[in-house]
This record gives C-alpha cells, sequence and structure tokens, in this order.
C-alpha cells in the first residue's frame, strides 16, 4: 500500500509522456489536469488535445504509442486501381493509436488522427494500470497493474488474450525483447517472461524499490561467434524508484549470475530514460537519463561485460533562465524529457512546464562535462504564437539593430576599416577630455562671450563661427543645432568664412553626420557643405589624409544624388565656378578674422588635432595597399564616368586625381 | 541481384487544395465528422477534430473539379475530374464504389436530392460550356457508360461557382458576364436578366458568383465591383426586384447561404469572412485576417461549421458562431517563387517564399507546415494591382545560425533589402541583426554564405551578386552587438558585367562568381581574382563547385546548352557536354551533382560525379513540366538503396519544384511497397463502452420515435383541434364569460378525443390535403385549419348533447376521459 502512495506522489510530480517512435515527431503528454496533449516535436506545436471523459476520476498513468503501421486490415481491399505514376506521400507511416494506461484499470485507445477514442480495453484490471507496451510486430497490448497481474490485449478485439500473475507485489514495469518473443516485467525483482508459455525464464534480483523503467540496450549479443537464440547475451537497463543508480543486467545461458553487470549514477532518481540501441559491437550505447531534479545526464558506454565501479556520466546538461532582465537571478528550468533523434546524434530536450512544454532540438558535443543552456522560457513561450488561422511567427526585430544605408561606413567597401576605427578612436577621445575640460576651461577664462551676447539683442555673423567653433570643438548638440538650423544664406557665408581653418575639418565631420540623419535635416546641411567647398577648397586640396577623412562624406553624396547624375555634375561645377569668381573679389574684405586672441588659448588642443592627424596618417600608411586599391577603383570609375562630379564634392575629384599623379 | 527498380517521381507537399468546394460528411459526432475536399488528381478526407488527413482517395486520372455527398446515401460521394469520370466513393472505407464514363471534361458537379438517379455537370462545348444533366445508371458492375446527357443550360460559365440548384432543386441559376439565367424545371421556363456592364458610378456589374436560398426564391450573386444583390420575384420576367449588399471593396469570389437561409455569408480578396442576416445591408458579422483571399466558402449541412479555401493552398474550419476551429495547410503557392528551394539546416526544413512577405518553412517527413516567418514585417493590403515587398533571396549558413534574407519591392524604381536575422537560441528565435538597404542598386541575383562548419564564426562571409554588375562580401565587425554586426568588406566587378552567381568552394578558399558570361574565381582571403573560365557562346546560367573528391572542379551550365567542367588545378576545361541544362544541384554531403535538363517539353534528370563526364544516372522524360528549382535534403538515416545506380540517393534526398509549384522528389521504392505501408494500419475494431447517459437517450429517443409514429398523426390533430374552443375561452374578455361551471364542460369536451368522428372525417381531409399539396404552402395550410374547423363544431354540439344522453353512456363517456387523461398527461 506504501508502494501504490509514493507511485500516486510520483505521478503527480511527473507526467506521463511518451515520444513516439522511430522519428519521435510528435510527443505525448499527459498533463495534471489529466488532458491528454500531442506536441510535434519539430516547431514544438500543440497538434491537438484530448479530454478523456473521465479524466478525474481515472488519471492517465502511462502512455505508449503504438507501432505505426502493424497488420494490413483484415479485409477491405479495395479493387485493383490503376498505377498511376505519382502518388501522394504522407499519408504513409501514419501515426494513430495512443494506448492510454488508468488509475482504474482500464486502457483507452485513443486515435490520435481521428481525434477521437477508438476503443476502451476494460476488464483487465482492478487497479491502476502501471505500464503499457506494444508488441512491435503483432500489435498486442501488453500492460501491468497494481493488481499484480499481466495482462495480453488482442486490440483486434479488444479482449484479453491472456491473464497471469506477475509478482507478489504489484508489477510497476514492461519490456518486450527486440525478437518479440520474451517479456521483461519488474516489481521489486525482474522477471523474464517466455511469451509463448508465460512461463518465467530468469530472475533478476537486486532493485530494494520498485523499478520504474526497464529497457534493452542491445538488440544483438555482443561476441558473434557463438550462436544467437534471440535473448541470451543481451543487455537490459533497469531504474527504480527512490534509486540514484541505473542497473544494466545481461540475459545469460546459465542461470547462476543474478546480479547487476554493471551500474549508471546521476543525481536524482530517473524519470525519463532514451537510448540509442547499440547494433554494432563497438557502438557505444548512448543513454539520456532526465533525473527528477530536472536535469539531464548523458552517458556513453560500450557495453562488455562487468563493470564495479558505477559510471558516472559523461555530460550534464542543466537549463535556466538567463536572469538579466527583471528577474535577477537565473532560475533553473526542469528538463522533462530527452529523445535522441534517428541520427543519434542530437537530442530533442523538452522543458518548462508539462502544460506547455518547449521542444527542442539540440546537437551537442559531449566532450564538456557540464552544459548549461540558457533560455528564456517567458519569450519563447511568447513567440510561439498559438494564431489558429495561420503559423505565422515573428521574428524578433530589437531597436538596436545595425541599419546600414547607402552612405554608411560599411555599406560599400571604398570606405573600410580605417575611417571605421578612427571613428572609434575620436568617440574614445572625446568624451575623456574635450568636452568637460573645455568647457571647464571657457568658464574659468570667462570667454563665453558669444553667450553674453546672444540672449541679447541679433546674433552676429562673428559670434556664430565663435559659437560654431565653440561647439565642434566641446560636442555640444545644443550649440550646433542652434548654430547649424540657420536659414540664411549670408549668414551661413559668413560664418564659414570666418570660422577658423582648423575647424573645417570637424565642420565636415558634423555635416557628415548630420547629412546621414533625416533628409529634412540632410537639406539643411547640403547649404553649409557647399559654402565649407567654395570657401575652404584650398584649405582641403592642401590635406594629406583627405580621402580617409572625406571618403564617408564622398560616398553619401555618390549615393544620395543617383538620379540625373550628370546633370547634377553639371550644375555642381558650374555653381563652383560661378561662386568662386564671385568669391574671389568679396572674400578679402571679409577674411580680416579678429579672434587672434581665441585662437592663442586653444593652442593645445589644435596640437592635439595635429598630433591626432599624424596618428591617422601613421595608420593609413599602416594600411596603404588598402587604399591603393581603393584609389584605382575610383580611378576606374572615374575612367568609366566622363565627369564625375557633384555639387558638394566637385572639388574634391580633382584632388584625388592630384594626389595620385 | 535484384532487379534495379525504376526511378519513380512522387508529388508530395500537399497539392492545391482548392480545387473544388469542400464538403462536410455528415456524422453525430464532432469528432466523427470529416471534410472532404480535392486536391490535384485526389481527394483528401480530413478530420475536422484533429486537422489530420485520414484517408486519400485515389483514382482520377486528372485534376478533381468537384465533390459531392451523395444526396440518397451520405457516406458515399460522388467526385467529377478533368478526366471525364464521374467516381462513386464510400469514403468512410475509401473504396471507389463506381466509375462513370462521360467522355468530357468536367468542370463542376453537382448533386441534387431531388434528382435520384442524375447528376448535372458543366462540360465544355466547342468555345463556350453548357450545363448538362448525367443519368446515372443503377446497374452492377464497376466501370459504367455515362452518355444519357441532356442539356439544361447553354452557355454557362465554366466555374462551378456561378451555377446554383435553388429551392430543392426547382430551378437552377447560373451567371455569365454581366446576365444571369434562370431556368424552372417544371415549367421550363427560362428567364434572363440582364445589367449593363458598367453602373453610373463606375461599378463593375460583372457577376462572379451565384448562391440560391435553400427554403425561398431567392438568389445572391456576387458582383467585380464588391456589391451582393439578392434577387427575388424572379419568375416573371418583368416584375423581379433586387436589393444590393456592399460591404466588399473588391471583386466577391464566393457566397453561400446558411442552412436555415438566414444568413449569407459571403468571402472575397479581402480575406474576411462576412456573414449578412436576414438579407439587411446594417446587419452584418466579420471574421477579419483569414490570411489570404477566401476562394471557396462551404457550410456543413447541419450548419454548424463553415469551411474558406484560401487561395493559398489552405482550408479554415469555422464554427458556426465564426470562430476559428482549425485550418489545414498545404504548401503555401506563392505567386512567384523567387528565393528557390532552401534548406534549413537546424529543422531540416524546405524553406521558399509562403505568403507575401513571408518565408514558409516547410516539414517534408510530415508534410506539413512548420511554420511561417514574417520577413518583411509589413501590413499586406488585399488589393489587386498594389506592388509590395517581397522576398527574393534566401540564404542559411551553414548552421543554421544565420540567416540572410533580401526583399525586393518594385515601383518606379526598385526598393531593396538585404536583412541578417542571427538564430537567437535563449527565446528560440531569429533576431534581426544587420538590415541593409539597397545592398545594390539592382535586383539581387544570387547570395550564399561561405560555408564552413568548423569555423563558422570568425570566418563567416556572405556574398552577394547584383545586377549593378558589382559583388559584395559582407562580413561581421565587431561591434556593441555581442553577436557583431555586417559591414561590407570587398566590393569586386568584373569589366563591367552583369553577376549573375555565386559559389564558394568546399573549404572557402575559393569564391566563383559568374559574370554573364565568364566565370571568375576569387581569392577569398585577399580577393585576388585568380582566374577566368568561359565557354562561349552563352551567358552562364548557373555553376557550382565539385564535393568531396571532386572538390577540384569547377562545374558550369551556359544557357546555350553547354554542361562544362572546368579543373582548378590545370586551369582547363576538362569536359564539356550539350545539354540544355537548367537547375544544378550538388548534393552537400557526397560528390553527385544533379543537373535537370529541358528539352521538347520535357524534363530529364542527370545524375553525374564531376571526375568522370558519364552520368551515373539518367531519367529522361521524367516529367512534363519545367522544372524550377531543386534541392536536397539530407536524411536522418542513410537509406539502404539496393541498386548501384541510386546510391546517390542513399544520403539525402532530391526534391525539386515544378512551373506550377509542384513539389515532386523522386523515389526507388515501387509502389506497391508504398502503396502496401500506406494501407498498413492498426487496425483496432470500434468497441467502445456505453455510457450511462448514452443508455438513457439511446432509450428515450427510441421511445419518442415510436410514440411519434404510434401518435403523432393523432396527438398533433387533436392539438390543432383544440386550439379554437380554448382560444374561443381563453379571447372572450372576462367579464362577457358566462360562468365556469356551464364553461367548464365544454372545456373538458373539447380536450375530448372523438374516435368516431375522427377516422371518418380525417381520411377525406387527407384526400383532399394531398390533392392540394401541390399547390402553395401557404393555401395548404388554410385549408387544413378551414378543415379543423369544420370538424370542431361538431364535436362541440356532440359534447353539449351529452347532456341529455343515457347514463350508459355517460359512463362510457367518462371511461373515455379518464383514459384520455392518463397517456395526454403524458406529454
Amino acid at each position: 500500500m506504501a508502494a501504490a502512495a509514493a507511485c500516486g506522489g510520483e505521478a503527480a510530480a511527473r507526467p506521463p509522456l511518451a515520444f513516439s517512435p522511430h522519428d519521435r515527431r510528435l510527443l505525448a503528454v499527459s498533463g495534471s489536469d489529466g488532458r491528454l496533449r500531442v506536441w510535434d516535436t519539430v516547431g514544438s506545436r500543440l497538434r491537438h488535445e484530448y479530454v478523456p471523459s473521465a479524466h478525474l476520476s481515472a488519471a492517465c498513468t502511462c502512455l505508449a504509442w503504438a507501432p505505426p503501421g502493424g497488420r494490413p486490415p483484415p479485409d477491405k481491399d479495395g479493387p485493383q486501381r490503376k498505377k498511376r505514376k505519382s502518388e501522394a506521400t504522407g499519408v504513409d507511416k501514419q501515426l494513430d493509436i495512443l494506448a492510454i494506461g488508468t488509475a482504474v484499470g482500464s486502457i483507452l485507445l485513443y486515435s490520435t488522427v481521428k481525434g477521437e477514442l477508438q476503443s476502451k480495453l476494460d476488464g483487465g484490471h482492478d487497479s491502476r494500470i502501471n505500464c503499457v507496451r506494444w508488441h512491435q510486430d503483432n500489435c498486442c497490448l501488453y500492460s501491468c497493474s497494481e493488481d499484480k497481474h499481466i495482462v495480453e490485449w488482442n486490440t483486434q478485439t479488444c479482449k484479453v488474450k491472456c491473464k497471469w500473475k506477475g509478482d507478489n507485489s504489484s508489477v510497476s514495469s514492461l519490456c518486450i525483447s527486440p525478437d518479440g518473443k520474451m517479456l521483461l516485467s519488474a516489481g521489486r525483482t525482474i522477471k523474464l517472461w517466455d511469451l509463448e508459455t508465460k512461463e518465467v525464464y530468469r530472475h533478476f534480483t537486486g532493485h530494494a524499490t520498485s523499478v520504474s523503467s526497464l529497457m534493452f540496450t542491445t538488440v544483438k549479443p555482443m561476441n558473434e561467434n557463438k550462436a544467437f537464440d534471440g535473448i541470451t547475451g543481451l543487455y537490459f537497463l533497469s531504474g527504480a524508484i527512490h534509486d540514484r543508480l541505473l542497473s544494466v543486467w545481461q540475459i545469460r545461458s546459465d542461470r547462476k549470475e543474478k546480479n547487476a553487470v554493471m551500474s549508471f549514477t546521476v543525481t536524482d532518481e530517473p524519470t525519463f530514460i532514451d537510448l540509442t540501441v547499440s547494433e554494432l559491437k563497438e557502438e557505444p550505447v548512448k543513454l539520456a537519463v532526465v533525473c527528477r531534479d530536472g536535469q539531464l545526464h548523458l552517458f556513453e558506454h560500450i557495453l562488455n561485460g562487468y563493470c564495479k565501479k558505477p559510471l558516472t556520466s559523461n555530460c550534464t546538461i542543466q537549463i535556466a533562465t538567463p536572469g538579466n532582465d527583471g528577474d535577477s537571478t537565473p532560475k533553473p528550468v526542469p528538463i522533462l524529457a530527452a529523445a535522441f533523434c534517428t541520427d543519434k546524434q542530437s537530442l530533442l530536450l523538452v522543458y518548462g512546464n508539462t502544460l506547455q512544454p518547449i521542444i527542442e532540438k539540440v546537437s551537442l558535443n559531449t566532450n564538456e562535462s557540464h552544459i548549461c543552456l540558457i533560455r528564456d522560457v517567458q519569450k519563447v513561450l511568447a513567440l510561439k504564437t498559438d494564431d489558429a488561422v495561420t503559423k505565422v511567427k515573428t521574428p524578433v526585430v530589437n531597436s538596436d539593430t545595425k541599419v546600414l544605408v547607402p552612405g554608411i561606413p560599411g555599406h560599400s567597401a571604398a570606405v573600410k576599416t580605417p575611417s571605421s576605427g578612427k571613428e572609434k578612436k575620436k568617440s574614445k577621445r572625446k568624451p575623456g577630455e574635450t568636452e568637460d575640460s573645455i568647457e571647464e576651461r571657457l568658464g574659468a577664462l570667462d570667454i563665453d562671450v558669444s553667450k553674453v551676447k546672444t540672449p541679447g539683442g541679433l546674433p552676429q555673423t562673428d559670434s556664430f563661427a565663435v559659437l560654431l567653433v565653440q561647439g565642434l570643438e566641446s560636442n555640444d548638440e545644443d550649440i550646433l543645432n542652434k548654430v547649424l538650423s540657420t536659414r540664411k544664406e549670408t549668414l551661413i557665408k559668413n560664418t564659414v568664412a570666418r570660422m577658423p581653418i582648423h575647424a573645417v575639418i570637424p565642420l565636415l565631420h558634423e555635416l557628415t553626420k548630420r547629412l546621414q540623419g533625416n533628409p529634412y535635416s540632410a537639406s539643411q546641411m547640403v547649404r553649409w557643405l557647399k559654402f565649407v567647398f567654395t570657401l575652404h577648397a584650398s584649405y582641403l586640396s592642401t590635406l594629406p589624409d583627405l580621402i580617409p577623412q572625406l571618403g564617408m562624406l564622398y560616398q553619401l553624396m555618390e549615393s544620395r544624388v543617383k538620379t540625373l547624375q550628370k546633370l547634377s555634375r553639371l550644375h555642381g561645377r558650374l555653381f563652383l565656378l560661378v561662386t568662386q569668381v564671385a568669391a574671389s573679389e568679396t572674400v578679402q574684405d571679409v577674411t580680416e578674422v579678429n579672434q587672434t586672441a581665441k585662437l592663442v588659448y586653444e593652442d593645445e588642443s589644435s596640437e592635439e588635432e595635429g598630433s591626432d592627424d599624424e596618428m591617422i596618417a601613421d595608420k593609413d600608411s599602416d594600411e596603404n595597399w588598402d587604399e591603393d586599391e581603393e584609389k584605382e577603383e575610383q580611378s576606374d570609375e572615374q575612367d568609366m564616368t566622363v565627369e564625375k562630379e557633384i555639387n558638394g564634392d566637385s572639388d574634391l575629384e580633382p584632388e584625388n586625381e592630384s594626389e595620385e599623379e | 541481384m535484384v532487379a534495379p527498380a525504376a526511378l519513380r517521381v512522387v508529388r508530395c507537399g500537399g497539392g492545391a487544395l482548392h480545387g473544388a468546394r469542400a464538403v462536410f460528411s455528415v456524422g453525430a459526432r464532432q469528432a466523427g465528422r470529416f471534410l472532404l475536399c480535392a486536391s490535384g488528381d485526389f481527394v483528401k478526407m480530413y478530420s475536422v477534430a484533429t486537422e489530420e488527413l485520414v484517408r486519400l482517395l485515389r483514382g482520377h486520372g486528372d485534376l478533381v473539379t468537384g465533390v459531392q455527398l451523395a444526396p440518397h446515401n451520405h457516406l458515399q460521394l460522388y467526385s467529377s475530374s478533368l478526366d471525364g469520370t464521374i467516381k462513386l466513393w464510400d469514403f468512410t472505407d475509401g473504396i471507389l464504389i463506381k466509375t462513370f464514363t462521360v467522355g468530357h471534361q468536367l468542370l463542376a458537379l453537382y448533386a441534387l436530392p431531388a434528382s435520384e438517379d442524375s447528376v448535372f455537370v458543366i462540360i465544355p462545348k466547342r468555345d463556350t460550356y453548357q450545363l448538362v444533366s448525367v443519368k446515372l445508371t443503377k446497374a452492377a458492375g464497376q466501370d459504367m457508360e455515362a452518355k444519357e446527357l441532356s442539356v439544361v443550360l447553354e452557355g454557362v460559365d465554366a466555374s462551378p461557382k456561378c451555377t446554383a440548384f435553388g429551392r430543392e432543386g426547382e430551378y437552377v441559376a447560373s451567371v455569365k458576364d454581366v446576365s444571369l439565367q434562370v431556368y424552372f424545371f417544371k415549367r421550363k421556363q427560362l428567364n434572363r436578366f440582364s445589367l449593363r456592364a458598367t453602373n453610373k458610378k463606375g461599378g463593375n456589374n460583372v457577376f462572379t458568383c451565384v448562391a440560391c436560398h435553400p427554403h425561398e426564391d431567392c438568389i445572391a450573386t456576387g458582383h467585380a465591383d464588391g456589391k451582393i444583390r439578392l434577387w427575388r420575384n424572379f419568375n416573371h420576367k418583368k416584375e423581379y426586384t433586387f436589393s444590393t449588399l456592399h460591404w466588399h471593396h473588391d471583386k466577391v469570389l464566393d457566397l453561400a447561404f446558411s442552412v436555415e437561409g438566414t444568413s449569407l455569408l459571403s468571402g472575397g480578396v479581402e480575406s474576411v469572412l462576412v456573414q449578412w442576416h436576414s438579407g439587411s445591408d446594417c446587419k452584418k458579422d466579420f471574421l477579419p485576417r483569414l490570411g489570404s483571399a477566401i476562394e471557396y466558402v462551404s457550410i456543413s449541412s447541419d450548419g454548424t461549421f463553415y469551411c474558406t479555401s484560401h487561395t493559398d493552398n489552405r482550408i479554415t474550419i469555422i464554427n458556426s458562431n465564426l470562430r476559428f476551429s482549425k485550418t489545414i495547410q498545404g504548401l503555401i503557392k506563392a505567386r512567384d517563387i523567387k528565393t528557390g528551394l532552401v534548406v534549413d539546416p537546424r529543422t531540416k526544413a524546405l524553406v521558399l517564399n509562403g505568403e507575401p512577405g513571408h518565408l514558409q518553412f516547410y516539414c517534408l517527413q510530415s508534410d506539413k507546415q512548420l511554420y511561417s516567418l514574417d520577413i518583411v514585417q509589413q501590413e499586406y493590403i488585399h488589393q489587386a494591382g498594389l506592388n509590395q515587398s517581397d522576398l527574393a533571396r534566401v540564404a542559411f549558413s551553414a548552421q543554421g545560425k544565420w540567416l540572410a534574407t533580401v526583399e525586393e519591392r518594385e515601383e518606379t524604381d526598385l526598393e531593396l533589402q538585404l536583412k541578417l536575422w542571427f538564430f537567437d537560441e535563449e527565446t528560440q528565435s531569429f533576431r534581426l541583426n544587420t538590415r541593409i538597404s539597397m545592398p545594390h542598386e539592382d535586383h539581387v541575383t544570387a547570395m550564399c554564405f561561405r560555408d564552413m562548419d568548423e569555423m563558422e564564426d570568425d570566418s563567416l562571409m556572405l556574398v552577394t551578386t547584383g545586377r549593378d554588375c558589382v559583388f559584395k562580401v559582407w562580413v561581421i565587425l565587431e561591434d556593441t552587438d555581442p553577436e557583431g554586426n555586417w559591414s561590407c568588406d570587398f566590393v569586386g566587378s568584373y569589366h563591367g558585367y552583369q553577376a549573375t552567381n555565386c559559389c564558394f568552394s568546399e573549404d572557402g578558399s575559393l569564391l566563383a562568381v559568374s559574370f554573364e558570361e565568364t566565370v571568375t574565381v576569387w581569392d577569398s582571403s585577399t580577393w585576388d581574382l585568380k582566374c577566368t573560365f568561359c565557354h562561349p557562346p552563352g551567358k552562364i546560367r548557373t555553376i557550382c563547385f565539385g564535393r568531396l573528391t571532386c572538390s577540384k572542379y569547377l562545374i558550369g551550365a551556359t544557357d546555350h546548352g553547354f554542361l562544362c567542367c572546368w579543373n582548378l588545378l590545370s586551369c582547363a576545361l576538362e569536359w564539356s557536354a550539350h545539354l540544355n541544362v537548367v537547375v544544378l544541384q550538388p548534393d552537400p554531403l557526397s560528390e553527385y551533382i544533379a543537373a535537370f535538363s529541358w528539352l521538347f517539353k520535357e524534363s530529364s534528370l542527370f545524375v553525374f560525379k564531376p571526375n568522370e563526364p558519364r552520368p551515373i544516372c539518367i531519367q529522361r522524360k521524367f516529367c512534363k513540366e519545367r522544372i524550377q528549382f531543386a534541392a536536397f535534403v539530407p536524411r536522418d538515416v542513410p537509406e539502404t538503396i539496393g541498386s548501384e545506380k541510386y546510391l546517390w540517393l542513399r544520403r539525402s534526398q532530391l526534391f525539386f519544384l515544378t512551373d506550377t509549384q509542384e513539389l515532386m522528389t523522386v523515389s526507388t521504392k515501387s509502389l506497391e511497397e508504398r502503396l502496401t505501408l500506406s494501407s498498413k494500419q492498426l487496425a483496432v475494431e470500434e468497441s467502445l463502452p456505453v455510457t450511462p447517459f448514452s443508455l438513457l437517450l439511446g432509450k428515450h429517443r427510441q421511445q419518442q420515435s415510436q410514440e411519434d409514429v404510434d401518435l403523432g398523426k393523432i396527438v398533433r390533430h387533436h392539438r390543432e383541434q383544440d386550439s379554437p374552443a380554448v382560444k374561443e375561452l381563453l379571447h372572450t374578455p372576462a367579464h362577457v364569460l358566462p360562468s365556469a361551471s356551464f364553461l367548464c364542460p365544454i372545456f373538458i369536451n373539447s380536450l375530448l378525443v372523438s374516435k368516431e368522428n375522427k377516422s371518418v372525417e380525417e381520411a377525406p381531409a387527407e384526400v383532399e390535403m394531398e390533392s392540394e399539396g401541390a399547390e402553395d404552402d401557404s393555401d395548404e395550410e388554410n385549408t387544413v385549419t378551414e378543415m379543423k374547423q369544420e370538424d370542431i363544431m361538431p364535436t362541440e354540439s356532440l359534447g353539449e348533447t351529452t347532456h341529455k344522453l343515457s347514463k350508459s353512456e355517460e359512463k362510457e363517456l367518462r371511461k373515455i376521459r379518464k383514459t384520455d387523461y392518463s397517456w395526454i398527461s403524458v406529454f
């Protein structure tokens, strides 16, 4: 009686579940609510759900899938049809019948295809069914029960074929031998029955508690020299309740040896066992044991005779939640079952809760002794949109995905690692030094003339230039926004004309950055660019590292002005000519820059800039071949397109060429 | 030695499910109910409860066009096909009972309860189609000739939706273009109604479908502009009326009346099922977001289930309260498959275009759709003529860790997006890592990952080729993301030719890119152009590297019908063959390469090893359709194949997709083997114990039916009879009523059954009823009630006279009264 209670408690802890034979395509789980759910193992979708009429009173205790395609149906052979060349696949080897053992002693045969109960096997047992097993060939069903009996059923007629007393206490587990002629049964002791005569062939003793699982591990004996009678020399495995050892037994021709050949040790009571049957002598048996504590142990062992010491697992797998957001500590996720796929390499893991388990196929390298898989169970469940109409899955699109649009470095190869590396460097430098220190310094030196001026009257162009330089150096978004959002052309022109020469490159970088932003601001920036290029073309042409500096801008331009390329280039060139001619007269009288004093203060920073440039130059020389290639490419392109000038960077091109030459 | 079995082409992937309206079989329980639908050459039977395929009825030689339950035996089924036969099936056991050969192509099938031994079919007659009735002989024997055709209507539309039979088969309505014709069988009268092609508001009045009310004279027609018209009074040529229902913005694709006729279901390209109540415009229910355009709507005979067939090869089963119940999904037929067949290494599923903007993952083992992945993530607008983003290219990395997709939208200029998805194990789903807009300035022609299993992480590389004459190499740069982000590493071009194909060698050291007529081979570490190959004239159609022992070979097929094999060590042409290769598909697990050729409207399959110019397997003319794409899918377990010739099928299975989007595979197993496998099923007899409730119900039902038989008529008459007297009593105002003592006997007597009277009077009444039965229903009822009133008068007078009757008679009467009461109380 105590055993029964224990069994009941155990059943509450772990629900009966069964993988469909051979290809493990389906998983049947009977939840604690008495519902039977069938899951697809690929995609882990709920196939269907069945509620037995007496699911509360007669809870499901064990499950077993019928072998796919047993005997052909007795008659009802359709008339001869014309054989067509093409035919449909899909219906062959359909899995259908699922045997459900209940707590009151009846067995239900459920058709998963039709979704209805096929038949009910009654009258064999009068107590809880502990195990049901299908015979692999002749669609017989074997069941064992608390009532100490083993029953052989004929499923065609749904009648008891044979019933015999299996043990002095309850029979808890069954297993049919690979050749189908013998049956293993176990209560406390394991018995091997001859199925024809229903006589005990062998006894095996060793387990102190009732055996919960029995499995044959080999189909052929390991030493081939002896004649094989179908059973002698085979190994089988057994696991018992409250026992942390799995025993392996060998069926021998002499009746003397009754102890276990070897044993595997696990961390807790085994709840689900799957193994790959070894067919060759040198092929190891792979064993996956799921324990009550939710861990999975993998063993790999070549069975050959005795082994005194219990073997420990080759690999232990645990699953845990990531635990970085929300809940701070990672929580373990229990593994419910595991099964080897047909290729014997990958493993199907079933984890989570029994009501909605997650089934995942993992291929593992068992070299590592301990693997912890991190799975976000909540998210996986949330992603499994069980929208009944269409099986649409929506992949995750985070906001932090990288977006590459034409013109951004990395979109096309012309600008490569040097520029991006440099950007990184800059970004590293800027927050470290400049931002705070310059502001502080400016504050300390009390030269914030502009700040005093601006709130007052109209902003003047010279103060704009100052502001701009300040903004560029301190990387101050506010100031830059204020300055760069000007629309007045003359204001822009004057500002650009009055800004110190060393600020040109930073300004260009800033403009490039803003050009990549939204198109509205881009149109603003183009104005600035125009004036920078018209007024500072001569300075820019002297720079040695112009291509890496402005390559990105060039690309951006290239990609942005795809339409009407030639026209825009012509426009650019003409505009440049006209403005430069006009500017050559006017520039002289504006250029007296009166901010020499401020330039003195910023000497250090300009030095820094210089040193930086040197560094960059060094880097460039390191990766010179890269650039050469690019240049070649560019010259190639220039060959192809006769004129390649855009309004903004029109003056870049001739410089490139001049540099190369 | 076993004689090598011939290689056979086997169709898989579900076939087209929407050939004809699906029908529900009738069953007492929900679980016992099946859905029967035409699917290619087969009729498929699905369980309504589990959406599983229960049975496959095979036997037709061409597309099945109509499926109808036999009207007098609902365990039998008629099916018609383009091969000109009507077959009668016992679908519960999957037995073909009879085949009637009609001899014409059959485009639609209608079976009516009214016509015992004939069915209606639509057959072609030169350019037009006609509706004919076919007499099905009842003679014994399996194969019958059914040549007794009689034309019912000329010039009907070929679509089965454009013809419908009205109330108990009294008339047939058929629409074509802008005309509706109604033919009354009894009167042999044909009424034609036509609409103007366009109405004032510019709507398109062309008819698209028709449905008839089950009980009333009412026809619903759907129109191309989304209107539904309800026609009444159409037995008069002039005084017909119609009302208009309008919700659909585009073509109404199908209509169906509910069983009682109280509501009308309509569906269209909006993929919304609309339920109109009692023919009014204001009361309607919707079931939106059904996924794709609704092709057919059908209703189970008891009205508990609706079912919609969709253009994407799906059937949705809907409860009568407009809630989804189940879906049956075949391989989604996309309008245009651009992605080709790709195998997902993770799930071993076949990946190809599904619904617009989605990728479908199709599990080949279970022949079912796994899921479809929404890549574009834009709302699909169900409207004709809109250009919407769709997937053009798909590639998986070797372990399935990365997925690259290219989507394109062609409006005035091209919009391209290259998306790189990372498979996040933590959440078991793909996560967008990098999105690249306009990776090329023109269409992306090919895309491949560098397949290197062991060093996937550091040397992963993606190559895209475009019609903008360049190929781009994308690599992962370590960045903020733990997996890194993708960016361009190299842009290569060759003399301004369009890049058409790309392919990595097995070890990943070489990249072959074809530029129109030339194949260029690049070193993947330095991006140097190593060598070029060409085989003029003719542009390169496909290229691939050899594998394993043949990795020194590069195979290319030109569109001038040459298959070339170049040796990469000697940089020379090894061999070439004159073969118009359409698809070239290397097996990832062996050195075999499959080539499909297209010649004289037949496809042939050649399997070869690159190191020997002689093919290992030639399968000429094995398919009449052009092969579009092919894929080798690795088997889980190597199959044991006896014949040397088919050793190439051991490790992987070859799947291919034809022009008509039929997914096929080749199999070495003989037909018998497969057939026996399919028919092999565990035969378990159904033996369910009777539950107490069903026992009770069964007893009750039996009793009731018996009572109905015994007493039904009398009871009914009795009730009708007492109504006037009781009515008089109840409807008279209380203040004018006589005293209760006076009323009591009248009332009681009115409840009495006077048997003598009845037996005499009933017989003529019934005779009269029968004679009048041919007339209208309403008339019939009137006469019946009149009859009853006449009937009552004598009984009442009889009741009054009973007071003056002798005691003996009174006693007898009381006795009758008592007995009568006892059995009345039962009710």
